[in-house]
């Protein structure tokens, strides 16, 4: 019972500690030893051979046994590699960061590069008349995620749908950003009938349930990489005007503004030179948990069949396709789901670490 | 008081003109002939101008609007183009209520699984199940709501043995886990007729929730993978809350996640309070802080959550009601666009952010009303 005595009533300095919820070193899952070595080592040898003989050795076996062996094997791997992040670089060590960051980019080159790797057939049903279908995912073969129902190579399929998730998330991202951005400054910054204009507009564009507001849009719409961008484009730039907004209100009224503006200096060198730089970092701190949003919702769109078709994968597509027999072909639809998952999840965790370096503002909105 | 509702009522007026002037102009937006896009290229040129003046394109767009406003603030929507012709009023009024339940549902679900999880785990702050669950709630934020429908459709659909056996063998741990202090307990209790009401109220607690567990894994439920079943139809209640479970369970799951790490940080906070440590020094027992003190000053910013959720969840029900197949406003939305029945997607389109607005403006009023310290100043 000390313990949640303790608990219920903790000192400041602890309850913040235990507020903001990632704080490496303090984990209790991971034991604190003299020397890291005696454990490092047998969970790293551990979780290399169990991922060995998972994918590997027991390539007969059954998929549960090697589901959970690989399972345990990574898990070995992970807390090997924390223990020995944390007793190198110190206990601010942040070992989901990092995979995080490093699954950004191997996502990022592989899409970039998708046309130079040796891939089977993703997109052209023409040329897999010879190849067996729903095959099973096996990482030493020439499909190492598997086929789909009509052959076409799923890790193929994955990487080129990569490449629509983050043109359309991040090229949506960026035109949101420079529009958004613009107007909200403009407005934060000259106030009076063009800010209570552009809050209304922004007003009534976020009365929209977003999915709603992206389904009327592809409903006029065909449905091609270029529109679905500016679909979600026009979707988050009324977040963004709120958001620059919000920041350039805090800086407009400071010191160097009004120096600036009794030196007789303009506008637009005010904007520029005075409040840009002050109103970006906060403002592009944001841009990584945006994208994560919008390729949900492209994904969505694609689920629902209302993005980008077949024959060119996206994630969401390849999905929808696979949803007909994943009672038995669960692989159909959760490699695709995997990977979208771990991306957007990567984004997540990144944004958070974004916003906590460069919104010291914490976002008041 | 009265200032504060005038005020936002003021603000509704213009969002809800430009919402109407969007989704008006959402049908002019189309390129080309709006009357060859319906009509399709083998129509002859007298059905291209019938449709033309049924949608009244001869006339000026201001005539237009003010007509189509008038019409639709009578609940005249209109036909919808394509055979089964149907009434768009007649189509929204069979299709809202599946929807509104699933919603609703989903609410109801997401709250059983937050609250007592928030309430567990802020008690103890930084405790390895307190991780686990941040962790994990982390985690369910990045899922997609398509790819939660399909993974609990992948295990408790097809792979039934999985869940009920997890159920059971979770349900035990539980069980084992609240029962480990009670002997450790029931020693500081001097030997007499208190120890042994304690342990036999323990005991008989114990007993119940095996019983519950044991029962629960021989009946498991069968969920449908896809259907609906009406509560007005022939099977009844039963029926209508089986084929609503799993889709109700995929919206809640993610919801939940957000609500917990919400109401845990408030939790937290409030827990931190002087009434709290003086009710702790009065000896009460913790989840009785935790119930009575605790939770209620620590729901205000879940409430405005819930309220904000309503409208997303009208948004998200689109996706879950394609997954399994139900007669909803979603799917008849995803119809409409997919084959290009524009005015059904119209009148989706407009009834569900009218409904936002309204519910985002009520929940802006309550909120002032919960909260005193906010219902002096200004909106």
């Amino acid at each position: 019972m000390a313990e949640s005595d303790t608990a219920v009533v903790t000192p400041p300095g602890a309850e913040n500690a235990a507020v903001t919820a990632v704080v490496p070193g303090a984990d209790p899952l991971v034991p604190t030893t003299r020397h890291p070595a005696l454990l490092v080592v047998p969970l790293l040898v551990a979780g290399v051979a169990g991922l060995l003989v998972a994918t590997m050795v027991l390539t007969d076996a059954n998929a549960v046994v090697r589901l959970v062996l690989g399972g345990v094997a990574l898990l070995a791997l992970y807390l090997g590699l924390r223990i020995a992040g944390t007793a190198i670089w110190g206990p601010r060590f942040d070992l989901g960061l990092w995979l995080s960051l490093g699954w950004l980019a191997l996502v990022i080159v592989s899409a970039a590069i998708a046309d130079l790797l040796p891939l089977a057939e993703s997109k052209n049903v023409s040329k897999t008349l010879g190849t067996p279908t729903l095959q099973r995912p096996d990482l030493f073969s020439e499909h190492p995620l598997g086929t789909d129902n009509q052959g076409l190579d799923i890790l193929g399929g994955v990487i080129y749908g990569a490449r629509v998730s983050l043109i359309i998330g991040i090229g949506a991202v960026l035109i949101g950003m420079t529009v958004g951005g613009t107007i909200g400054i403009a407005a934060g910054y000259f106030r009076g009938k063009l800010e209570t204009v552009v809050n209304v507009l922004t007003d009534s564009m976020l009365a929209f349930p977003p999915l709603i507001l992206l389904l009327g849009m592809v409903a006029v719409l065909e449905p091609s990489v270029r529109n679905v961008t500016i679909a979600l484009a026009l979707l988050n730039i009324p977040t963004y005007i709120r958001l620059s907004r919000a920041n350039t209100l805090v800086y407009a009224q400071r010191e160097f503004v009004l120096a600036a503006r009794a030196l007789g200096d303009r506008n637009r060198n005010i904007i520029f030179r005075e409040l840009l730089p002050n109103v970006l970092l906060p403002v592009v701190s944001f841009a990584f948990l945006i994208v994560a949003v919008l390729i949900v919702a492209e994904a969505s769109l694609s689920f629902l069949g209302l993005s980008v078709q077949r024959p060119n994968p996206t994630w969401g597509n390849m999905i929808a396709a696979g949803q007909d027999n994943f009672d038995d072909h669960p692989h159909l639809v959760f490699v695709p789901g995997a990977v979208l998952f771990l991306t957007v999840f990567a984004f997540n965790r990144v944004g958070d670490r974004a916003r906590e370096l460069w919104d010291t503002r914490q976002a008041k909105l | 008081m009265v200032r504060t509702i005038g005020l936002k009522l003021a603000h509704l007026v213009p969002v809800l003109f430009l919402v109407s002037l969007a989704t008006f102009f959402m049908l002019e937006l189309i390129p080309g002939d709006p009357a060859f896009t319906i009509a399709g290229p083998d129509a002859t040129q007298e059905q291209y101008a019938e449709i033309r003046r049924e949608l009244g394109l001869d006339r000026p767009v201001v005539e237009r609007y003010v007509d189509w406003l008038g019409d639709t603030l009578t609940g005249n929507f209109g036909r919808s183009f394509f055979p089964p012709e149907q009434e768009v009023s007649t189509m929204i009024g069979q299709r809202l209520p599946v929807t509104l339940q699933i919603t609703i549902m989903s609410i109801g679900m997401a709250l059983l699984i937050a609250i007592p999880m928030a309430l567990v785990v802020a008690s103890r702050p930084g405790s390895i199940l307190d991780r686990l669950t941040t962790a994990g709630a982390f985690g369910a934020i990045s899922v997609p709501s398509f790819l939660a429908g399909l993974l609990l459709i992948f295990f408790f659909v097809f792979r039934q043995d999985v869940v009920r056996w997890v159920v059971l063998l979770a349900g035990l741990g539980l069980i084992a886990a609240l029962m480990a202090p009670v002997p450790g307990k029931a020693a500081t209790y001097p030997p007499g007729p208190h120890r042994r009401r304690y342990v036999t109220r323990s005991v008989v607690l114990a007993l119940i929730g095996l019983a519950v567990l044991v029962g629960l894994f021989l009946t498991f439920p069968d969920f449908p993978r896809q259907g609906f079943s009406r509560i007005t139809g022939d099977d009844g209640l039963r029926e209508n809350l089986r084929s609503a479970f799993l889709p109700a369970l995929t919206l809640a799951v993610i919801e939940a996640a957000v609500w917990m790490r919400l109401l845990r940080s408030d939790l937290i906070g409030t827990l931190q309070e002087d009434y709290v440590l003086a009710a702790r020094a009065k000896g009460m027992p913790r989840w009785r802080i935790l119930l009575k003190d605790a939770l209620r000053p620590s729901s205000f910013s879940l409430i405005t959550v819930v309220g904000v959720s309503i409208g997303r969840l009208l948004g998200g029900s689109i996706i879950v009601e394609r997954i399994f197949n139900l007669p909803g406003i979603g799917t008849m939305m995803v119809q409409g666009i997919t084959g290009k029945d524009f005015r059904v997607v119209q009148t989706g389109v407009l009834l569900i952010a009218v409904f936002y607005v309204v519910v985002n403006a009520v929940i802006d009023v309550s909120y002032s009303y919960l909260d005193p310290r906010i219902r002096r100043g200004r909106v």
